[in-house]
């Protein structure tokens, strides 16, 4: 499994430099044959052939596939591919100490990009594991704190890395971004841990002035008799405006029941576009989550601590499979979770059939993204991010033999 | 726990006499008679399975265990054995059957396991046990059926351990071996450097054995007095200080001592120990990077159990950054030398779950042979109940669990659990499991775990 063509770095680069241009064509082609494939977009294919070329997919098909001259072909028998898994939901590559901007409780302008480390370990960790894309959060202390990226795990450069930047907002309800923060009571009112809001109804109401106020700026904005001259441009008012235009995603990390409700609340109050992260009491508000067709990043079906006085059932990703709300299946709640793919095998030992499984921690989170028409899916145009197991991903006793990202071997 | 209850009527394969003070207390108040709900006597059980595995020969397809009075009388395929017609039925035809799991070394379901003062080899888990601790429910319903409960890793001389069931209301009830072995750990704790943790261990070792010194040397002297007539007394009455007997006993390996070895550094003093102390019986409890000491811990011999962390971990180079996954039974597996794993007793982690650490050894390379082996005739031997537990084989005692899949799977659930010919365990019983499962609504004001965890995993 370690077959690789040491001009194919060469071929990645080119492609990301041209962007969505189709496969540089001279490049080698490398073919995958014999493995079970589950394309996840279609049925699986047992003794299935997939070809890649210039860092893409270029066909998948059964044994019958003619296989083009001159190929490098990697003999997969016996094994499983898939693609590579996408976590939709993470904090990975970023030092602890970054993860949260403290300077105020609403800080929507900031951009995790920029505190993201390339060479960090939880990259070698997650493309090892088969992660070969993930959503890249800011922290859960502010109520809104700024913007997400979808990156892949391999890369030499940021820009190398990256699929897309601003890829959601993150808004947190509950405990979290007050968690530390202290009333007045003498002392010194302009220490950090002074700061507003000390409740979850301080949260609540931070969130709900923050967008109160971009209406307001909205609206001065537009005010025809308004001179432009003395409009003073607020990154952080522009960024709220377009999630108020739906322009920008707003992911609510919300896990008690309440504070799911709340995060369904605001957004129709505003009318913004919102998803539902974590998640851990959605068991509760099954119907509503229905109803409201808002998307639910579970995190994480191994951990029996949800946080938050919450109550952890184990049905929760089966119930929301049932009622047809949008899910995919996350690392990335607290604790210590286990690699994406045995996350999602707890979610198959509570009753998830391993097809739904497979989905939660590729297409459909790649949907959930917005990235689907890059990663997700063995088609033919995705991106050559691809998994080789050496059995069935959910039996415990697999593991991946070899991952690729743009058709290049990452792991170690 | 399972609604399940003991007979009183069966007899237990093992008798216990020491007093309980719990039990006395029950008794004394009347409880006991609420508690000891008696259900029909089951003195025969015929249990049918798909696949039986008894870890004493091939497994066997289409298999009858006949269990009278706690223990196996007959094993063999369907058509080679008659069941009673009167006896209960566990119908397993569609499921795997295996002897129950054994942990060598648990401080699960303790209310205190680490007692602060650092030299207490007189303690017993005893009067630590907490039989209502969901430790036990946990344990049950993931096929575990012998425990030894000892003290934790935080104490030096941290006192003796019992060898119970998950199962009971009382720790009377649950024990299977009241005499465990002792707990020493070489873990430096409480702001001790290694150096004073290794020195406070041979110093309380020394002190068990000047005690021994002088009582031989009162012993002699008694002698001597009495073959010169100058003493009244007909028998030697000295004896041990009852507080270092425990110690006294470790280095005359009359009793066990289980001693917790953090990493590979702590080695070389076990070996010291050995040096010192020869008729001293250890077995190693191992910390995760103890696998570098390998060769040198085959050479000592000594019986090993794995802690729960020490399956898989993550090893980063301190100078390089890199990190390297590892799997010390693999290590272990491939130097020939045998071994016991231990199970988390948190109830958030993956590791609690029988089948994930096996699978986890397996995903590594160990032979699946082993991964079993490290959960019954392993653990049973370095316990020494391995003439009954471990195995499913005639005259052994009636110990099994029902899989609904293969034990490696994570599909797979328990169904049932057999403890000494009883069902213990029924997975349809499982009232827990189904509030967990969502099946019923939870009773009001069940299941929250309160405000304590609401600042926990934060990022």
């Amino acid at each position: 499994m370690t077959a690789r063509s040491p001009s194919l770095r060469a071929a990645v680069l080119a492609a990301l430099a041209l962007a969505a241009s189709p496969l540089a064509a001279q490049e080698a082609v490398q073919v995958f044959q014999g493995a079970r494939l589950h394309p996840v977009s279609g049925p699986a294919i047992d003794n299935g052939v997939l070809i890649v070329a210039g860092g893409r997919i270029v066909a998948v098909g059964g044994a019958d596939l003619t296989v083009p001259a001159g190929a490098q072909i990697i003999d997969c028998s016996g094994k499983v591919i898939t693609p590579g898994l996408v976590d939709a939901g993470t904090t990975m590559g970023v030092d602890a100490r970054d993860l949260n901007e403290q300077g105020e409780e609403v800080t929507p302008a900031v951009h995790i990009l920029d505190a993201i480390d390339p060479a960090s370990r939880d990259f070698v960790r997650a493309r090892n594991s088969g992660v070969t894309c993930a959503q890249i959060n800011p922290g859960n202390r502010n109520v809104i704190g700024g913007f997400g990226a979808v990156v892949k795990t391999a890369g030499d450069t940021l820009a190398e890395m990256l699929v897309m930047d601003e890829s959601g907002l993150r808004l947190t309800m509950g405990s979290e971004p007050s968690s530390g923060n202290r009333a007045i009571r003498g002392g010194r009112p302009e220490g950090i841990y002074y700061r507003r809001p000390t409740t979850r109804m301080g949260v609540v109401w931070e969130a709900r002035k923050a967008f109160y106020d971009a209406m307001a700026y909205q609206q001065q904005k537009t005010d025809p008799n308004a001179d432009p001259e003395t409009m003073a441009i607020d990154p952080g008012m522009e960024v709220l405006s377009r999630a108020l235009k739906q322009e920008v995603l707003v992911r609510t990390t919300a896990r008690a029941e309440q504070d799911i409700r709340t995060a369904l609340r605001l957004a129709e109050e505003f009318g913004y576009k919102t998803l539902v992260e974590e998640a851990t009491e959605a068991w509760r508000v099954i119907d509503d989550l229905a109803a409201a067709e808002v998307p639910v990043l579970f995190s994480a079906p191994s951990s029996m601590n949800g946080g938050e006085g919450t109550d952890v059932r184990y049905n929760t990703i089966v119930a929301l499979a049932a009622r047809g709300v949008p899910f995919a299946i996350c690392s990335g709640a607290g604790g210590a979770p286990l690699p994406l793919i045995h996350e999602a095998t707890f979610a198959v030992r509570y009753g998830l059939s391993k097809d739904v499984a497979l989905a939660a921690v590729t297409l459909r989170a790649a949907e959930i993204l917005g990235v689907d028409d890059r990663v997700g899916s063995l088609r033919a145009g995705r991106d050559a991010d691809l998994v080789v197991w050496s059995g069935d991903p959910f039996d415990p006793t697999s593991r991946p033999l070899a991952v690729y990202v743009s058709g290049e071997e990452v792991s170690e | 726990m399972t609604p399940a209850r003991r007979s009183s009527a069966a007899s237990p394969p093992h008798s216990r006499t020491f007093p309980m003070t719990l039990s006395r207390l029950l008794k004394a108040t009347g409880l006991a008679a609420l508690l000891a709900v008696p259900s029909a006597a089951q003195d025969q059980l015929v249990v049918k399975a798909g696949t039986l595995h008894t870890f004493a020969g091939d497994p066997i397809q289409n298999a009858v265990i006949l269990i009278e009075n706690g223990r196996i009388t007959a094993i063999g395929s369907a058509d080679e054995i008659e069941a009673p017609w009167n006896a209960k039925v566990v119908d397993a035809t569609n499921m795997v059957v295996l002897p129950t799991w054994v942990l060598a070394h648990t401080p699960g379901g303790l209310s205190g396991g680490n007692e602060n003062m650092a030299n207490v080899p007189f303690l017993t888990v005893q009067d630590a046990i907490d039989p209502s601790d969901t430790f036990f429910d946990e344990a049950i319903r993931n096929g575990v059926g012998t425990l030894h409960v000892i003290p934790g890793n935080s104490t030096l001389l941290g006192g003796r351990g019992m060898v119970v069931r998950p199962y009971g209301k009382t720790v009377e009830d649950m024990t299977v071996r009241d005499a465990g072995g002792l707990k020493l750990s070489l873990q430096a704790d409480r702001g001790n450097s290694r150096m004073a943790q290794i020195r406070a261990l041979r110093n309380a070792l020394k002190d068990a054995q000047d005690a021994k010194a002088e009582l031989e040397r009162q012993r002699t002297e008694w002698q001597k007095e009495k073959d010169a007539g100058a003493t009244e007394k007909k028998e030697f009455d000295g004896e041990i200080d009852e507080l270092k007997k425990p110690v006294v006993d470790l280095i005359d390996g009359a009793l066990t001592g289980y001693l917790f070895v953090p990493s590979a550094a702590e080695v070389p003093e076990v070996a010291r120990l050995k040096e010192q102390y020869p008729a001293m019986k250890l077995v190693l409890v191992l910390g995760p990077s103890c696998y570098k000491a390998a060769d040198r811990l085959k050479e000592l011999g000594y019986p090993i159990v794995l802690e729960d962390e020490s399956i898989e971990y993550v090893e980063r180079d301190p100078e390089t950054g890199d990190e390297t996954t590892v799997c010390p039974p693999k290590v272990f597996a491939d130097a020939g030398i045998e071994f016991a794993i231990s199970l988390s007793q948190s109830g958030n982690s993956a590791r609690r779950y029988p089948w994930w650490q096996m699978a986890t050894m397996v995903r590594h390379g160990v032979d699946r042979g082993v991964a079993l082996r490290s959960l019954t005739t392993v653990p049973a031997r370095i316990l020494g109940v391995d003439a009954e537990f471990g195995t499913l084989e005639v005259g052994k005692v009636a110990s099994l669990q029902v899989l609904e899949g293969d034990p490696l799977a994570a599909t797979t659930w328990t169904r049932w659990v057999v403890l000494e010919g009883e069902v213990a365990y029924d997975k349809t019983a499982d009232k827990r499991l189904q509030v967990l499962f969502g099946e019923t609504a939870p009773a009001s004001g069940e299941g929250t775990t309160g405000g304590s965890d609401r600042q926990e995993g934060s990022r």
